[in-house]
């Protein structure tokens, strides 16, 4: 068997893989966006651009989730970061990895359970009920844009520490020390040296949460109270309440190209001030 | 620098000692305490619905983890010899994988198989020998489906930084010493990148586990442990969910502390 | 058969249900204190079509069935009961519209057994083939001729029964009177007005076109199912005015308003009863303009994983016995006769449960073109998304 035979065959399954669980679904999603509501519901073929120009109806949709996806994200590297830091610079080797598995460890219950968690702690008788005992009355959290902040930032911030932590501890501890022996001080190594360093972490770790954040359903619905409302939170109600696939189609297929081409910008953007390109991988 | 560290955990860990402590509690409410009791650990383990979640959940995970790990591998190994279009296309087909929103690939996945069923399943039952032709539904299969398709983007990026990290040096001193092409990757590549597969193993079991929102739109009539978790917290909490969320992060510590002994132990040897 | 809940006064066999409802009194207790374990066991011997004694026996109806309903709708000691009649262990789904019922069982696989869908839905479900034909065989307990026809006869379409009649009852709003001196409001203009007013951030409406709409359009005293263009925009413009002054939008309004969260909420008549109940500040208005009159029903998805399970359900909780419980729970009228002669006369006087004649001849039943017509669907997401 030659090389290339062999190269083939394994990539067989995969491709195989690819094309029914992903070209396929997104082909028809695509030709769907141009067809019409069925009458009771569903999808008859056309081909329309109808669905597209009804696109505004969701405008608010998609504002509130490129407002939101990256202030949740930029909200939590800058609560990452200093922890990663601590954890990559400041703490022994011996308690580094039971930290950082500490970090990880909310991740395993579902984020259902824990955005349940923050329903009660935001409600009335959580937070409000204590400032209530401190003078402090009528704060409402619940149901604000404030709680699905907070609920971003508290499901995504191990997503976030990980790959910051990562650059910041291969980082070669002897260059902090001679920065420091010819006189630099400590927030002068930190800007010049330590911070440069870590813009690979703090790139893939911005990226992962972006990505999650643009298809974000589950926290906008739970801490929201069907008020905040992101791009999967319309796309849901199109699919399972009004069984509008066309115009669904259409909002998919927009949400996707918003993804790539802001991605793709950001990208270009982390390159540039990054000459290592290879560094900013997805992983 | 410390005390912020520990505020940063407090915040991490506010809400998780809230759904353990309530999974204690004696009443029924989910908002008031009301004395200690184990009675909702119970409840949750006779109940049936919760272990047919749990099993559906499992099976789902190690199936969709396994495929996904050894077609991701094989994938990753003979990309390192494509050059060309194949392997742009390829890179693209990886980068939309993971790029695409969840809540997308579910949508997706939902419309283009019911759509496809929708046609099949007549043309099935024609050409069917006998009465009674299966019918084609949403299910675990497509469940599976869609989450090996997205597990192995991931598996496939894992395992391809490793061996691009990989001495190239090696595999040719294997070939200069005549090894075959497969003992050379069962001898010398296959140990290299062990640990890569076996992150990508894990990480693609977790995150089928947990996956909610892509299980939501084509699980069709089953329930994995999220979706049971999602209609139960809509239909009111009661205590039952609490502890089922405390067990599973009480054994994912049990697991990853044998995990750590293990590891050392070998590390030892 | 009366002579089963006898066994204690009404007014204690209550209390009972509250503590038990609380948690404060094990399912044991309160069996046994209020007859009723007593009176299923009897019940069941004297009525072989009562408790499915073969099926317990050989557990041919198996050992599971899944019911997609509403919030807060069931007595969950009846699915205790039915479990340890029957060995069937119920699962129950939650839903917020009838909607996000229909949608599901379109795409198919919902793995339902018995679903609730209101009475203007009915139809649709027959013309898209999604439900099948009752074999009243199989329901011994519904008996057609003890039902006010109003509530029973949606279930019927083209001749056939489909679905049998749950319970009935009647949209209006709850309001927490503690935030407004003690007054409750009397009409949905004093609803949208005090939202944008003194209310404002206290207020939820339901997850759910018709009532949030309908109830929109009862602002302008137009007809709740109105699908006239103008009329619709009306509506669309005082939601969209509304909304930033909503607390939330959501068909589970129930533990908002009992932390004291939200102060007034769209609200269904049992919801309004239960929290009544334990608040007497809340209490259940009827907008003097008008609004809905609903019935739900109990139906049967084609492809029913496990249909013989679902008549058994069905059937149980059709009961009298069991359904007079269901009522002391959820606090919705019962349109069986059979049912009311089993409650206290304190219910079957409760305004909120039977309101006077001249508050429900204002009120109008769903529309079933409210469902399928995309102009409402489309426009309450709008007004969720803007």
């Amino acid at each position: 068997m030659t090389q290339r035979a062999r190269n083939w065959l394994l990539l067989t399954p995969a491709t195989a893989w690819f094309l029914v669980m992903l070209v396929l679904p997104v082909s028809v999603v695509l030709i769907f966006s141009f067809g019409e509501r069925g009458d009771g519901g569903g999808y008859v073929p056309a081909f329309t651009l109808e669905q597209y120009a009804n696109l505004p109806a969701r405008w608010a949709a998609f504002k509130n989730t490129m407002v939101l996806a990256p202030l949740g994200t930029v909200a939590a590297m800058l609560i990452a970061y200093p922890l990663a830091y601590f954890l990559a610079v400041r703490t022994s080797q011996k308690w580094k990895t039971m930290l950082l598995v500490l970090v990880i460890v909310p991740f395993w219950t579902s984020i259902l359970i824990r955005s349940y968690a923050w329903i009660f702690i935001l409600g009335g008788r959580g937070i409000p009920a204590l400032l209530e005992m401190i003078g402090i009355e009528g704060v409402r959290l619940i149901y604000t844009p404030f709680a699905v902040t907070i609920g971003i930032i508290y499901g995504y911030l191990p997503l976030m520490v990980f790959p910051i932590f990562v650059s910041l501890d291969r980082l070669d501890k002897r260059l902090l020390e001679a920065s420091s022996d010819l006189g630099a001080r400590p927030w002068a190594t930190f800007l010049q040296v330590t911070l440069p360093l870590s813009i690979p972490g703090v790139a893939t770790g911005c990226l992962l949460v972006f990505i999650l954040l643009m298809g974000e359903f589950l926290i906008p619905a739970l801490l929201g109270g069907g008020k905040v409302f992101f791009v999967g939170n319309a796309l849901v109600d199109l699919f399972l309440q009004s069984r509008n696939w066309a115009y669904g189609s259409a909002v998919a297929v927009t949400l996707i190209v918003v993804m790539l081409v802001s991605v793709t910008i950001y990208m270009r953007l982390i390159a540039r001030l990054n000459t290592q390109r290879e560094d900013v991988s997805l992983m | 620098m410390r005390l912020y560290a520990i505020f940063v955990y407090l915040f991490l860990y506010t809400p998780i000692a809230i759904i353990a402590l309530f999974s204690f509690n004696a009443g029924r409410h989910a908002s008031q305490l009301q004395g200690f009791s184990l009675k909702w650990y119970g409840t949750a383990l006779s109940n049936p619905f919760v272990m047919d979640a749990l099993e559906t959940s499992i099976v789902v995970g190690l199936i969709a983890a396994t495929l996904a790990s050894l077609f991701g591998t094989m994938a990753a190994v003979a990309l390192q010899g494509v050059r060309g279009p194949v392997r742009a296309l390829f890179d693209m087909m990886i980068y939309v994988a993971v790029m695409i929103p969840g809540i997308v690939i579910g949508i997706a996945t939902l419309i283009a198989l019911v759509t496809a069923f929708d046609h099949l399943n007549p043309w099935l039952a024609a050409i069917w020998p006998t009465q009674s032709a299966p019918q084609l539904s949403m299910g675990k299969l497509s469940l599976i489906g869609a989450h090996t398709m997205f597990t192995m983007a991931l598996v496939i990026i894992i395992v391809r930084a490793r061996l691009s990290g990989m001495d190239r040096a090696l595999t040719e001193a294997s070939a200069d010493l005549y090894a075959t092409p497969m003992t050379t990757f069962l001898r010398v590549t296959l140990p290299l990148i062990a640990p890569a597969i076996l992150a990508g193993f894990l990480l693609s079991f977790t995150f089928s586990f947990d996956d909610f929102i892509i299980a939501f739109f084509v699980a069709g009539s089953e329930t994995t442990l999220p979706i049971y978790v999602f209609s139960s917290i809509r239909r009111g909490v009661t205590p039952e969910i609490n502890a089922i969320g405390t067990m599973v992060l009480a054994v994912s510590l049990v697991l990853l502390i044998i995990a750590q002994l293990i590891l050392r132990r070998s590390d030892n040897r | 058969m009366t002579k089963h809940v006898d066994h204690i006064s009404k007014k204690k066999f209550m209390e009972e249900l509250r503590r038990y409802q609380k948690g404060s009194v094990t399912r044991r207790h309160f069996l046994g204190v209020t007859g009723l374990g007593m009176a299923s066991a009897v019940l069941g011997s004297a009525m072989p079509g009562l408790r499915p004694s073969a099926a317990h026996a050989a557990g041919d109806i198996g050992d599971r069935v899944i019911l997609a309903t509403w919030p807060n709708y069931h007595d969950p000691a009846n699915f205790d009961i039915f479990r340890e009649q029957t060995g069937a262990y119920t699962q129950v789904n939650v839903f917020g519209s009838n909607e996000e019922m229909l949608a599901k069982l379109q795409a198919g696989g919902s793995g339902w057994d018995v679903f609730v869908p209101t009475n203007y839905t009915i139809t649709t479900y027959v013309d898209q083939d999604l439900i099948e034909p009752l074999d009243l065989s199989k329901l011994p307990n519904y008996d057609p001729a003890a039902y006010d026809a109003r509530f029973s006869d949606a279930g019927t379409v083209n001749g056939s029964v489909y679905a049998v009649p749950k319970n009935w009852g009647t949209t209006g709003f709850a309001v927490n009177t503690k935030h407004n001196d003690g007054q409750a409001l009397t009409s949905w203009k004093e609803f949208w007005d005090i939202t944008m007013g003194s209310f404002s951030g206290r207020t939820m409406v339901h997850d759910y076109q018709l009532t949030t709409i309908g109830n929109a359009l009862k602002y302008f005293g137009y007809s709740f199912n109105s699908l006239d263009e103008k009329e619709l925009a009306d509506a669309e413009r005082l939601l969209l005015e509304v909304k930033p002054h909503l607390f939330a939008i959501s068909s589970d309004y129930q533990p908002a308003m009992r932390s004291g969260d939200a102060w007034l909420t769209m609200c269904w008549t049992g919801d309004g009863k239960q929290m009544n109940a334990d608040m007497p500040e809340i209490v259940y208005v009827l907008g003097k303009e008008g609004g809905e009159l609903w019935s739900d029903y109990y139906a049967i998805p084609k492809g029913a994983p496990h249909r013989e399970a679902a008549y058994a359900l069905i059937n149980f909780l059709l009961d009298p016995q069991v359904n007079a419980r269901e009522v002391l729970a959820h606090g919705y009228p019962t349109a069986d006769g059979n049912t009311m002669a089993l409650l206290p006369k304190e219910i079957l006087e409760d305004p909120i449960l039977y309101p006077a004649q001249e508050l429900l001849n204002a009120l109008e039943f769903g529309a079933a073109a409210t469902l399928t017509d995309p102009s409402r669907a489309e426009l309450l997401a709008r007004f969720k998304s803007a």
